[in-house]
């Protein structure tokens, strides 16, 4: 056990010491960050787009125009004010500027004038028809060049409202509490946790929190794997195999080499849970203060993740390790280790499926998977709370499904590290198992 | 005392036959030359010393011992494709190897020093592999071998790609090693370096033993049957039922007589064609030609079998 001690203390300084470790170590969660902080951030105080709007108005009411006006022009008053609309185009500003045109004109005839032609400088130009019978039930038109634009969102709000308001004027209801009756009603969501308890959360929110941890397991995973697979085709193809061989037996070698890359993914992690629980406690209040919102992440959560990339690791790792033993050349590994790859980036495909029925049984089933329990049992845990019997039952088929494969791999890996050349086929592979 | 020893070893890999019924033994102190043409199952065999491999049948024992990890620390094994960590510095990987064979770290870095003063290398401590000249990776690698100070060391080709200078240099540590009661067992194709440093020798073909015992005893089995001619003149003196085989050289011939042929008939033959002899000499054959005589014999040997049979 010493010597696979040595080795995984090589494994582990020489990686730990790059300059790309410490790079990639603070990168990721700058990126992370931003994944969940930048939405909401860019909303508040980001890009503030202008739109200029020539609102073709024939209804023949100018407090509709006034109260559409109202509450385009001042982003802060509108009920999307706080991102629900998605973050997107919420900070953009809209400029009206309101022609009476005659009701038996046809405004098209206008727009028509003012677009063709030379007139290009005015080709962001856009227009908002308020026709004679707005009030009662012909539709607002928006005519525009570009309706990919998220901010038509917060427009049609702000008509939808002016509108509303308006009728119920006519109808005769006290202006001054017309504002009180057409406030927009909040739906507060709230997560049932474990204990019972509920708490205050949201999809959104909760769908940030598992696609982040998704998608840095999945990362995490797929990067060390491959790490472990490049470190045994270095061995392999500089002949160093050959100087350790007589030194250490194979298994050791794979397993100190497994270990060693484990825990330099784990001191990653570990950096990136800990100074995401810090932000949790200490930068959550730092952030608010900036007008974005700063998720916060149970530790039990961040505990799950540590477990699954360790397992997950392990699992692929092992896979990896024995791809790099059959093959002699990074050039060689690119195919054959496109099925291990493939486990990997699957639950990525499906993900989806799982997070929008975390609890049907093809969820269930797929999660037990030892292929695809890390990423997607981590995403039910992160969505919903499974009993803890699945948990626990998932951890244990991956073990079992490790132990498993670290059997067949160091059967592989002994025979492979000293073969070079042509790659075997699969019944070679199959007798190298046999192998005394 | 024998410290390698082979009895009887065979080796499978599948259908194919690496390494049959072989048997040799290495005495202490002296060194071993396993000799053999490529793929004759020299590094079966030594992978089975050193307990990569394990023999289908027979014995190998080192030390008196079978092979098992506890005797890895014994043995030095220096392979003929070697290689070393490419951004790793040369002293951290010497103490790695070093640490892999049981050393200590501060031992290790103690005698990683040393070796490398002893083998001037000293500025290149700490320099990764990419900065050294191959010759110079050479000999970190031997180092990496021997650092442990084993009491075997298995060395395959230890002086492929090195200048005389460096060749010397290894040279004269190997046969210190060796007065320091170390064995050691010496894999080459260069047969000149065979005859300089070896005492004993086994040559393999087909994973069989073809020829075994001591160097000089060996050379004596074949006799003085070798006339070593430098003359100036043509060579058409040289009659088919005198010559097994001709050797060339630019200064002189190596000429092997056919069995019963009289060396002095050479000479004669030679001054009555009118060339001009400025020396003969009767010898021993050389290694190189007994081991090309002995491969090339034994295939004709096999190939009658594999016909008859």
């Amino acid at each position: 056990m010493k010597k696979v001690w040595v080795i995984i203390k090589r494994e582990y300084l020489v990686r730990v010491r790059t300059r790309a470790f410490a790079i990639g170590t603070v990168i990721s969660p700058l990126l992370l960050l931003g994944l969940i902080i930048l939405p909401g951030f860019l909303a508040e105080r980001g890009s503030r787009g202008e739109r200029k709007i020539t609102v073709l108005d024939q209804s023949g009411d100018p407090a509709l125009f006034e109260a559409i006006a109202a509450r385009a022009e001042s982003p802060g008053s509108r009920s999307d004010s706080d991102g629900e609309d998605g973050g997107f185009g919420g900070a953009t500003r809209f400029v009206l500027t309101r022609q009476v045109v005659p009701p038996d004109q046809d405004p098209n005839d206008l727009i028509r004038r003012e677009s063709s032609g030379g007139e290009k400088k005015d080709s962001e130009k856009s227009y908002l028809i308020l026709a004679p019978g707005v009030l009662d039930n012909v539709a607002p038109e928006y005519h525009a060049k570009n309706l990919s634009d998220f901010s038509i969102r917060a427009l049609e709000e702000a008509v939808s409202a002016a509108i509303s308001e308006r009728r119920l004027m006519r109808a005769g209801f006290d202006a001054t509490k017309i504002g009180l009756y057409m406030k927009p009603v909040d739906l507060k969501q709230f997560k049932i946790g474990a204990s019972g308890e509920s708490k205050e959360g949201g999809m959104r929110q909760d769908f940030m929190i598992a696609f982040a941890l998704l998608f840095f397991l999945y990362m995490s995973v797929l990067f060390y794997g491959i790490f472990v697979m490049r470190g045994v085709i270095e061995e392999k193809q500089s002949r160093i195999v050959e100087v350790l061989i007589s030194s250490v037996r194979p298994t050791q070698m794979m397993l100190g080499k497994l270990m060693g890359i484990g825990l330099v993914g784990l001191t990653q992690i570990g950096i990136w849970a800990l100074s995401t629980g810090l932000l949790s406690l200490f930068g959550a209040t730092m952030f608010a203060s900036q007008g974005a919102k700063m998720p916060n992440i149970p530790t039990s959560l961040l505990v799950y993740f540590v477990l699954y990339f360790v397992l997950g690791f392990f699992l692929y790792a092992t896979l990896y390790a024995m791809v790099g033993a059959i093959v002699s050349s990074e050039e060689d590994a690119q195919q054959v280790q496109l099925p291990v790859t493939l486990l990997i980036v699957m639950p990525m495909m499906i993900f989806g499926l799982v997070m929008a029925n975390p609890n049907s049984t093809s969820s269930i089933v797929l999660s037990m998977i030892p292929f695809f329990a890390p990423t997607l049992m981590m995403l039910r845990i992160a969505v919903i709370n499974p009993p803890v019997w699945q948990v626990i039952l998932s951890m244990v088929i991956m073990v079992a499904t490790i132990l498993g494969s670290v059997w067949v791999a160091a059967r592989i890996y002994r025979v492979g590290i000293l073969m070079y050349g042509k790659r075997p086929s699969i019944a070679e592979l199959g007798r190298w198992l046999r192998y005394s | 005392m024998n410290v390698v020893e082979l009895k009887h070893v065979t080796k499978r890999f599948d259908q194919f036959v690496a390494v049959k019924d072989l048997s040799f033994e290495v005495r202490q102190g002296t060194i071993f030359g396993l000799l053999g043409p490529n793929g004759a199952g020299k590094t079966t065999s030594i992978r089975m010393i050193v307990n990569i491999f394990a023999p289908d049948q027979g014995d190998v024992l080192v030390m008196g011992q079978h092979v098992s990890p506890d005797l890895q620390p014994h043995i030095g094994y220096l392979p003929e494709e070697r290689g070393l960590y490419k951004k790793m510095k040369i002293s951290d990987q010497l103490v790695f190897f070093a640490n892999l064979k049981g050393l200590n770290s501060t031992e290790a870095s103690k005698r990683v020093d040393e070796w490398l003063t002893l083998l001037e290398l000293s500025d290149w401590k700490n320099k990764k592999p990419t900065d050294l000249s191959k010759g110079m990776q050479q000999k970190v690698q031997f180092i990496a071998s021997v650092i442990h100070d084993p009491d075997v060391m298995i060395l395959d080709e230890p002086f492929s790609g090195l200048d005389p200078v460096s060749v010397n240099l290894l040279k004269n540590v190997i046969l210190d090693l060796k007065t320091r009661g170390k064995t050691i067992i010496f894999s080459t194709h260069q047969m000149e370096q065979v005859e300089q440093m070896c005492d004993d020798i086994c040559l393999i073909n087909h994973g069989t033993q073809v020829l075994s015992g001591g160097l000089k005893a060996v050379k004596r089995r074949y006799g003085k049957n070798t006339v070593i001619l430098d003359y100036e003149g043509p060579d058409s003196f040289l009659g088919d039922d005198l010559v097994k085989h001709h050797n060339r050289f630019p200064n002189y011939s190596e000429i092997l007589l056919n069995d019963g042929a009289d060396a002095q008939e050479v000479l004669k033959r030679a001054l009555a064609a009118g060339a001009r002899v400025n020396r003969f000499e009767l010898v021993e054959p050389s290694l190189n030609e007994i081991f090309i005589e002995t491969v090339t014999g034994s295939k004709r040997v096999a190939q009658t079998a594999e016909v008859t049979g």
